[in-house]
């Protein structure tokens, strides 16, 4: 086993054997129906794409609206006081943050997401709402490259200062052992 | 502050792990002293980061259970169960309800040694010896319970997704009921002989003081935000397994300080003995595995499933493409979203506190990093 060049040209896309791929159905239970409903109240027209599965709701919004998005979610109805968790997913194409917000009160839960470009991911920081954001997005600044103009300090939370490349992302080699 | 000096003075930077005995790992800290105040706390992570996000990109489904054994290496079968449950929601089975059973016993099992670590642990901390032997004692019967179940101490590798690995042996029963006697046992002698110790109260109680309102917003989960009176436990919140069909209460903390948080633990150990008589009484025959193929293949799809963990809530959000490997795991470590809170707790402490309250968040630096 060689280890990969980081500087080869990407192999090309290998031939899929496996059966077709299926797309799972997207059905909301009662619950979540009422969720959906108090979310589609929350953000009215700036909802793209929304959907959702069991209880958990989950909505697609513009990137520059997200901040807007989230804070009336946390002061309205749906008073939503905890980001439960917040994730980047790395799609080539685009890379999409994923926001689960959680309320304590109202035993509720939603999804947000927001699609960022692939080359130079940006979108604003959450940590003013939720003093959880801080590290989350500390470690999406690490492992996928996305900024997060507001957030006070972005020093690497999770790899070492001067680290270069972003790991998380799929185009960032996965070494095999090399013999030594 | 009363008495704040009424002259010029430089804060003091003050460097804590990573190789500290009472950081419970690699974790390292940056203290700013004022006198023996404490200003400000930095924490710094990530000496333990394995990628094991990335990795289990390249891994298919039955090798990712692998991996989060070792995500939170003091409770192996919580997270196994967390990512088990992830997995069967987006493939849409469901478990038996034997194999239902067998998890939630040895979750349960699993808390309770967790926790068992954590009161011993947390008395080395505030400079009692004793305990950690009475804990450890316990802690070894149940992984000796473990380890003739699941055929390992630690990395189990126990739960399939739509099931367990293997049926519970014959005495599995009866050797839990006679554990459970003496785990009981054991937790209430550590817990006289810790809980109301009049040097521990001085060390733990009004020490690390955080609200309910700001340890929602820092993303706190388990007893680090039960002990400020937020009852948030997903047991009960997002029932899940067989835990509706059990009989337990959440025990609640009012003071959000340190005693608050261990105390809860300990009533929780009490709690979790309890569930696992119940689960016994109820203990049914069955299969073990969900009928169906058994590799993994789920459509394509997001799901987020979640569970509560010792520490607290651990999240999986599972993204696929519709091939036999997960696109994208992302994990919430509850041990991380708790350390989130360790600056507000410390900010005014004595540094000696900041051990105490360090101790009192219970993480687990596998977890933390990942």
């Amino acid at each position: 086993m060689t280890a990969q060049d980081p500087q080869a040209a990407p192999a090309e896309k290998p031939v899929r054997h496996g059966p077709p791929i299926v797309i799972a159905e997207e059905v909301l239970n009662e619950r979540g129906e009422e969720t959906a409903a108090q979310l589609a109240r929350t953000l009215g027209p700036l909802a793209l794409e929304s959907a959702g599965r069991e209880d958990n709701p989950w909505a697609r919004v513009d990137a520059k609206e997200l901040h807007a998005v989230a804070k009336e979610c946390r002061d309205g109805e749906m008073g939503m006081d905890m980001l439960n968790l917040m994730l980047a997913v790395d799609w080539i194409d685009r890379i999409q943050m994923i926001y689960v917000l959680y309320s304590t009160t109202n035993n509720r839960k939603v999804i947000l997401k927001a699609d960022l470009p692939a080359d130079a991911p940006a979108i604003d920081s959450l940590s003013d709402l939720w003093e959880a954001a801080t590290w989350y997005e500390r470690e999406a600044h690490d492992l996928f490259g996305v900024d997060f103009p507001g957030n006070r300090d972005m020093s690497p939370l999770l790899l070492y200062e001067g680290f270069e490349g972003h790991p998380g992302l799929k185009s960032y080699p996965l070494n095999d052992y090399e013999e030594w | 502050m009363t008495n704040e000096p009424q002259f010029d003075h430089v804060d003091m930077m003050l460097n804590m792990g990573p190789q500290h005995p009472a950081t419970h790992g690699v974790f390292r800290m940056v203290l700013t002293v004022d006198g023996e105040r404490v200003v400000d706390v930095t924490p710094h992570i990530g000496y333990l980061h394995r990628g094991t996000e990335r990795l289990a990109e390249v891994e298919t489904y039955g090798q990712v259970i692998t991996l989060f054994d070792r995500v939170d290496y003091i409770s192996n079968l919580n997270n196994e169960l967390a990512f088990v449950r992830a997995g069967e929601k987006i493939m849409e089975v469901e478990a038996p309800e034997r194999a239902q059973y067998i998890r939630v016993i040895l979750a349960e099992l699993n808390r309770v040694a967790s926790h068992l670590l954590f009161i011993g642990t947390y008395a080395i901390d505030l400079g009692g010896m004793t305990p950690v032997m009475y804990c450890f004692r316990e802690r070894e019967r149940i992984e000796n319970l473990f380890e003739h179940v699941t055929g390992a101490r630690m990395m189990h590798n126990y739960m399939r997704i739509g099931g367990v690995k293997s049926d519970v042996p014959d005495d599995f029963v009866p050797w839990v009921r006679r554990l459970i006697g003496e785990v009981r046992m054991g937790v209430e002698e550590s817990d006289k002989l810790l809980s109301t110790n009049e040097v521990f109260l001085a060390r733990t109680q009004g020490v690390g003081v955080i609200d309910g309102p700001t340890a929602v917003s820092c993303g706190l989960s388990g007893p680090s935000l039960r002990g400020s009176g937020v009852a948030y436990d997903v047991r009960k919140d997002d029932p899940y397994e067989i835990y509706p069909y059990l009989n337990y209460k959440i025990p609640l903390g009012e003071n959000g300080d340190c005693w608050d948080r261990y105390y809860l633990r300990v009533l929780e150990c009490y709690e979790s003995l309890n569930m696992i008589e119940q689960c016994l009484d109820q203990f049914p025959a069955g299969p073990i595995m969900a009928a169906g193929r058994r590799i993994a293949r789920p459509p394509a799809g997001e799901v987020f499933a979640h569970s509560e963990n010792p520490r607290g809530d651990l999240g999986v959000y599972l993204v696929s493409d519709g091939s036999d490997k997960p696109y994208r795991v992302k994990i919430r470590p509850p041990s991380f979203c708790n350390l989130v809170g360790l600056a507000t707790m410390t900010r005014g402490a004595y540094i000696a506190d900041a051990v105490a309250i360090l101790g009192s968040l219970d993480i687990v630096l596998g977890e933390v990093d990942r």
